[in-house]
């Protein structure tokens, strides 16, 4: 089959320039770089100094080792063997269900809890990354009270003295937090609330999303977050929501979103994604369109007036704007959404009332209310209300509040406002922050108390209305912090253990709500054991659709001519800033950009070019509103992205990443990975505006200039690129590409269409290994992946991965055995596609990095893995250059360890490599090795499933498939057996054990999207 | 004419002498006589044979192991069911010990001194045994005393590999190796003494060894659940002793 490519697949725009540095240095594994070269001389005094060192350390003895057993061991802790418990997630208001494994008394691994209804099994990168913050050490360990230490007692007994001043002078009370779950604290909350003549409740989100609530308001009479199925959705049309990287639920949204597209039921929902810059599900729609901030309602309003005139229902539309959108496609859209009444989904990620109000309209005339977007049953993950939020902050300039309680959020950090909401909260009498760490909020309080984290405590959750979780503790409480709800059950004057008022709660509230259980013990204990429970929803009266206030929205606000409309967006890492502590999160490349340690400015190639500036330049961006700072930040080029707009991520530049001055290996060369301010990128919250009663985070103007200064952004774009030799290419066309893909209407004709045969040859390598056990296998599905990097921290904490800092990954030296490539391509229409591919070691049945070995440290097992032996190492970083999928790390350094808490984390079970060792994936070779032994104990063969890689068991989308290959039964094979499946540079003959199935784009080739349901059956 | 050269004077003129070389040649022969079976005891780095460190209690498993007969999975149960063969918590130790404070011997000497002075017996606690209720906290009516603090036992580790070898005991127990094949006489010690040098090369070669020869060394291929009477030995009950990297380092 010898097609004619037209697709060409560039990880970055110099690549797809042609720019011969990159093309050169693609072929490098090591490139060597940087101010300073290591000369021959260099070499000679280091090797004599190692081993001088060498032999002195020799000489010591070896430390005597000391065991110390349990005084008293209870039945089912055996030390050595894990133990899950099921929790919930506290990452952020989501409430994915989470397994913790506990292992001798310390969590060391969260993993998704498959029972969960809403997160399936999942777990994000973010909630992955948790754990650590459990281990962090410069989490507050004890109250402090005008930033010094204090006790529990003593700041008990003044805040409750203060609190009652405050309720004899009928001052006002506010309790500000995020989004709260829990139905146990809300309940403490309005208790304690109850006994203030003049308090309440705020509640706000940093990422918010209150204008889609106050629509509902307005429609529906109750100011509700549906519950949205993807997977009942055949046409999906997102107006700027990034469902799938890091909007409300993505966990959950992700795992409809992939039922929803299931190829071999030959059910695949169309997407259609209208958004300013590329986001994670951008980069998954079937159909992109890059589409201004401003424009955003006019299309909207565009949609609605088309698919109001096909469904015959009232919609007043005078004169409207042309849209930059092709109208045809538009008539198209609609067409396809009013076939789809009923199975479609308008989705609206903007925080703009009227924009809202429209997307609830569109999908009240397509009937979606009551199918595909429930509010029965609605989702409880958003609550947040910036006219609350707005009113409150009023009421601060005024100094009209006397206690302020902050829980859950940083104002002081993720509002815009700066100096004066710092003044603000400064002039509050009795200002009380929960925080777990000394954050901007938490600075300015008199009182700061510890929070503990929540795998510390009891705690419980109600992400969905009717469907309670619990979570539990899974250590015992490192510091001596307090959860909330035992802080306010004291100042409620019934001071009582977390546990107990669970408890309580759960069995007046709760057990009550549901029939299946009639004893209230076995109920607990289910609900414990689970981690969730399904009890009846909160009674929900909605009125009839209230068309009234939809207005139509006749014009696109462009920015001014030289302008750009500025974007701010969370990132998949950062989220609100509330992971700055969190190392792991902020050495995650991006999905999309592939940046680590930084936020950038964003803009699209044409508007570089009319700058005339390249990535890392520095530029200017100056709001229109006057803000007197001026932002200064790197350019980062991004393809896709709307020209007119410049794309900023929240959430970094807090006051927590100031301890990352230090992180990486300390030597001569070393540059540090904070920037001039002393913290990890810039805060952008400034340039968020509360107007109009919400936060917006697409209405700023800004002006942008050139400084003419450089900052390199540790990108990991063009790192490890695959290349197929030259040689290797069949005569007439160009090399393979590494990343196959297809169309549904290709794909339904002939399932094997987009995989590209290769020529089989007579094979030089003899069968020498011939698996009579299992042979370990992986399938990778491109199709359902996301590029959520949810598996690279799920890798990180299961193999104890370091993390190097800055500018050890801007010098290619990043230790991720996992790393998602993003391959751009262009489509005819101009499009701009994404192919996401996870790339791991391929465990070659040929191995190239085994024949170079010179000390047999990578070998190959018989049961088809291939073994890397780190004590066997010295390396030589032979195999790493010979590795075609560029798939091994080396440890330039010994990466710090010195954080004896952190180190907590550490799993017992992998090795901590040092320095001058080569390390790769292994198929979480102690996964397979625990099965294997727990099998054989059992004496029962290992059964598909036992054993899951740490990659495979979160993955939201459940891209990943592993088991044996040798057994015909295992799902591995049958996936191995799909017609999608290919292997990235299966021209090398060196037989890799992971298999790729081709991606499916629900278009078809000549640029006319296939409908779904013409293919039914 | 050149001056002749000075003899050298006292003890340096008998150097040269044929004599001096005699005595020196001896002299080294008799310290490698004394040095070379010392050589013996500077073991290979990691090397650890025959180390025999004193225990915070003198446990002796001879007692224990060998003389009463307490099965090694009594006290060491996680050798069966965790990678780690386990230390017993005290709690264990008090199964036996809330009744048992002193060897017979000694409570036999009491009632014997009792009755010769004519008085009730006293309790008489061993004062290795009253390490454990020390550890526990526990007063003399075998209560926990909440006055005191308990303190958990450190015991000094006497089978210690690298941190990069992951050894596991549970498909070693569960094949049916033998406690006493790695860990060597113990119901014959005093003090637990490493018996085997633990080194890489003496794993390979018993999981080489059982591999040809089965764990008897007789053929007997199958682990512990025993398979059907008859017929070969079915996969999931074969030893498979692996000598696959990845057995071990990971």
């Amino acid at each position: 089959m010898s097609k004619k490519r037209t697709k060409r697949y560039w990880k970055s725009l110099k690549e797809r320039d042609a720019a011969p540095d990159v093309l050169n240095a693609r072929a490098d594994e090591f490139p060597e770089g940087g101010p300073r070269q290591f000369r021959r001389r260099d070499f000679l005094k280091a090797t004599g100094f190692t081993l001088g060192v060498a032999f002195a350390t020799g000489c010591s003895r070896a430390p005597v080792q000391r065991a110390i057993p349990l005084l008293s061991q209870s039945e089912e802790i055996v030390p050595g063997r894990s133990l899950f418990y099921a929790s919930t997630c506290a990452g952020c208001s989501a409430g994915c269900g989470l397994l913790a494994k506990v292992r001798d008394g310390r969590p060391i691994k969260l993993e998704g809890n498959p029972q969960h209804p809403v997160s399936r099994g999942g777990l994000c990168a973010t909630g992955q990354a948790n754990i650590l913050g459990l281990y962090d050490s410069q989490r507050l360990q004890h109250p402090l009270k005008d930033g010094k230490k204090s006790s529990w007692a003593e700041i008990d007994h003044e805040i409750q003295s203060e609190l009652a001043n405050v309720r004899r002078d009928h001052g006002a009370v506010r309790f500000l937090s995020g989004t709260i779950t829990s139905p146990t604290t809300r309940a403490e909350i309005r208790e304690f609330l109850a006994g203030f003549p003049e308090a309440h409740h705020v509640v706000y989100d940093p990422l918010s999303n209150s204008a889609l609530l106050d629509a509902h308001e307005q429609t529906h009479g109750v100011r509700v977050l549906p519950r949205f199925h993807f997977d009942k959705a055949e046409v999906i049309v997102s107006f700027d929501a990034d469902f799938l990287g890091t909007w409300i639920s993505p966990v959950g949204y992700t795992a409809d979103y992939r039922a929803g597209r299931d190829l071999d039921a030959k059910r695949v929902s169309y997407h259609v994604q209208f958004e300013p810059r590329m986001s994670v599900t951008g980069s998954k729609a079937d159909r992109r369109l890059a589409v201004a901030p401003g424009e955003m309602g006019l299309l909207l309003t565009h949609l609605a007036q088309r698919v109001a005139r096909k469904v015959g229902a009232p919609f007043v539309s005078p004169e409207l704007e042309a849209s930059s959108v092709d109208s045809v496609f538009l008539e198209e859209l609609a067409d396809r959404l009013c076939r789809a009444r009923g199975r479609s989904l308008i989705l609206c990620g903007t925080n703009d009332l009227q924009q809202q109000l429209l997307s609830n309209y569109l999908n009240h005339i397509l009937g979606n209310y009551g199918s595909t977007l429930d509010i029965d049953k609605p989702s409880l993950q958003a609550q947040g209300s910036d006219k609350e939020l707005g009113e409150l902050l009023a009421e601060l300039q005024d100094g009209k509040v006397k206690a302020l309680f902050v829980y859950g959020a940083n104002p002081a950090f993720d509002l815009p406002g700066g100096d004066g909401l710092a003044g603000a909260l400064r002039k509050v009498p009795l200002l009380v922050s929960f925080a777990q760490r000394v954050d901007e909020t938490a600075a300015l309080a008199r009182y700061v108390l510890p929070e503990q984290h929540y795998l510390e405590s009891w705690n419980d959750a109600e992400p969905v209305s009717g469907l309670v979780s619990v979570s539990q503790p899974t250590i015992h409480p490192l510091g001596d912090a307090r959860s909330l709800v035992e802080s306010i059950a004291t100042w409620n004057g019934k001071p009582k253990p977390a546990y107990d008022l669970v408890r309580e709660h759960w069995k007046a509230e709760v057990f009550p709500r549901q029939k299946k259980e009639s004893n209230f013990d076995a109920f607990w204990d289910r609900a414990v054991h689970d981690g969730v429970a399904e009890v009846e929803s909160l009674p929900i009266k909605t009125r009839e659709f209230n068309t009234q206030l939809v207005r139509p929205i006749l014009k696109a606000q462009r920015p001014e001519t030289g302008a750009f409309a500025l974007v701010l967006y969370p990132t998949v890492a950062m989220l609100d800033g509330r992971n700055a502590y969190n190392p792991w999160l902020h050495e995650l490349p991006d999905p999309i950009t592939k940046v680590t340690w930084d936020n950038y400015a964003s803009i699209s190639p044409t508007a570089a070019q009319r700058l005339g500036v390249v990535d890392g330049d520095v530029v200017r961006l100056e709001n229109d509103g006057g803000s007197p700072e001026a932002f200064e930040l790197p350019v980062c080029i991004q393809p896709g992205q709307q020209d007119q707009v410049i794309a900023v991520a929240l959430g970094y530049g807090s006051k927590l990443s100031a301890r990352f001055a230090k992180v990486g290996p300390q030597w001569l060369d070393a540059i540090i990975s904070v920037g001039d301010k002393g913290v990890v990128g810039l805060n952008a919250a400034p340039l968020l505006r509360l107007s109009d009663g919400v936060l917006q985070y697409d209405s700023a103007q800004v002006k942008v200039s050139r400084t003419g200064r450089q900052r390199e952004l540790a990108s990991t774009q063009t790192h490890n690129t695959l290349t197929v030799p030259k040689k290797l290419t069949p005569p007439g066309s160009g090399a393979r590409s590494v990343v196959q893909e297809t169309t549904l209407a290709a794909y339904l004709k002939d399932p094997h269409a987009g995989v590209e045969d290769h020529e089989e040859k007579e094979d030089l390598w003899p069968t020498d290994h011939p698996y009579p056990g299992p042979r370990w296998g992986m399938v990778i599905d491109q199709n359902a992946c996301t590029g959520c990097s949810s598996c690279v921290i799920a890798c990180q904490v299961e193999n104890n991965i370091p993390v190097v800092g800055r500018d050890e990954i801007r010098r290619n030296r990043e230790m991720h055995w996992l790393r998602i490539d993003r391959y751009y391509s262009e489509a005819e229409s101009g499009q701009i596609e994404v192919a996401y591919e996870p790339l791991m070691c391929q465990q070659c049945e040929n191995a190239p990095c085994e024949t170079v070995c010179p000390v047999l440290a990578t070998v190959h097992s018989e049961d088809g893995l291939n073994q890397q032996v780190y004590n066997r190492c010295i390396g030589t970083r032979y195999c790493a250059n010979n590795c075609p999928y560029k798939g091994r790390r080396f440890n330039w350094f010994n990466y710090a360890h010195d954080d004896q808490l952190q180190n907590l984390v550490l799993n017992p079970d992998v090795a901590v490599r040092s320095r001058g060792v080569m390390e790769k994936c292994t198929f979480c070779v102690q996964r397979i090795q625990e099965a294997k032994i727990e099998a054989k104990r059992r004496g029962e063969r290992v059964s598909d499933g036992a054993v899951q890689t740490a990659c495979q068991q979160s993955c939201p989308a459940q891209a990943i498939y592993f088991g044996d290959l040798n057994d015909p039964n295992s799902q591995v094979s049958k996936m191995m057996a799909n017609p999608r499946r290919y292997r990235v540079l299966e021209e090398l003959n060196v037989r890799p054990a992971v298999g790729y199935l081709t991606i499916v784009r629900n278009c078809s080739q000549e640029g006319k999207e296939e409908s779904k349901e013409e293919h039914h059956g | 004419m050149s001056a002749p050269r000075p003899k050298p004077s006292g003890l340096l003129q008998y150097l040269g002498s044929p004599f001096v070389t005699l005595v020196l040649v001896t002299a080294l022969a008799f310290s490698l006589m004394i040095l070379v079976p010392k050589f013996n005891a500077y073991a290979l780095p990691g090397n650890q044979l025959g180390y025999e460190p004193t225990q915070p209690v003198a446990f002796s498993h001879r007692l224990h192991a060998g003389e009463l007969q307490v099965q090694c999975l009594y006290c060491h149960s996680g050798a069966e069911k965790s990678r780690h063969g386990g230390i017993p918590a005290a709690n264990v130790c008090m199964n036996c010990h809330r009744f048992v404070a002193a060897p017979l011997g000694a409570i036999h000497a009491e009632d014997d001194l009792a009755k010769k002075e004519k008085r009730e017996p006293r309790r008489v606690v061993s004062p290795e045994i009253q390490k454990i209720y020390d550890a526990l906290a526990l007063n003399e009516k075998m209560q926990p005393d909440p006055a005191k603090p308990t303190a958990p036992i450190t015991w000094v580790k006497v089978h210690n590999l690298p941190d990069f070898v992951y050894f596991d005991h549970r498909p070693h127990v569960n094949a049916g190796v033998a406690c006493q094949k790695c860990h060597g006489p113990v119901e014959t010690m005093e003090r637990v003494r490493q018996v085997e040098d633990l080194s890489m090369g003496w794993c390979v070669n018993c999981h080489r060894g059982v591999d040809r020869a089965g764990l008897d060394g007789n053929g007997n291929f199958t682990s512990a659940p025993a398979p059907a009477a008859q017929g070969p030995v079915p996969v999931t009950h074969r030893v498979n002793a692996s000598i696959d990297c990845s057995t071990c380092h990971y």
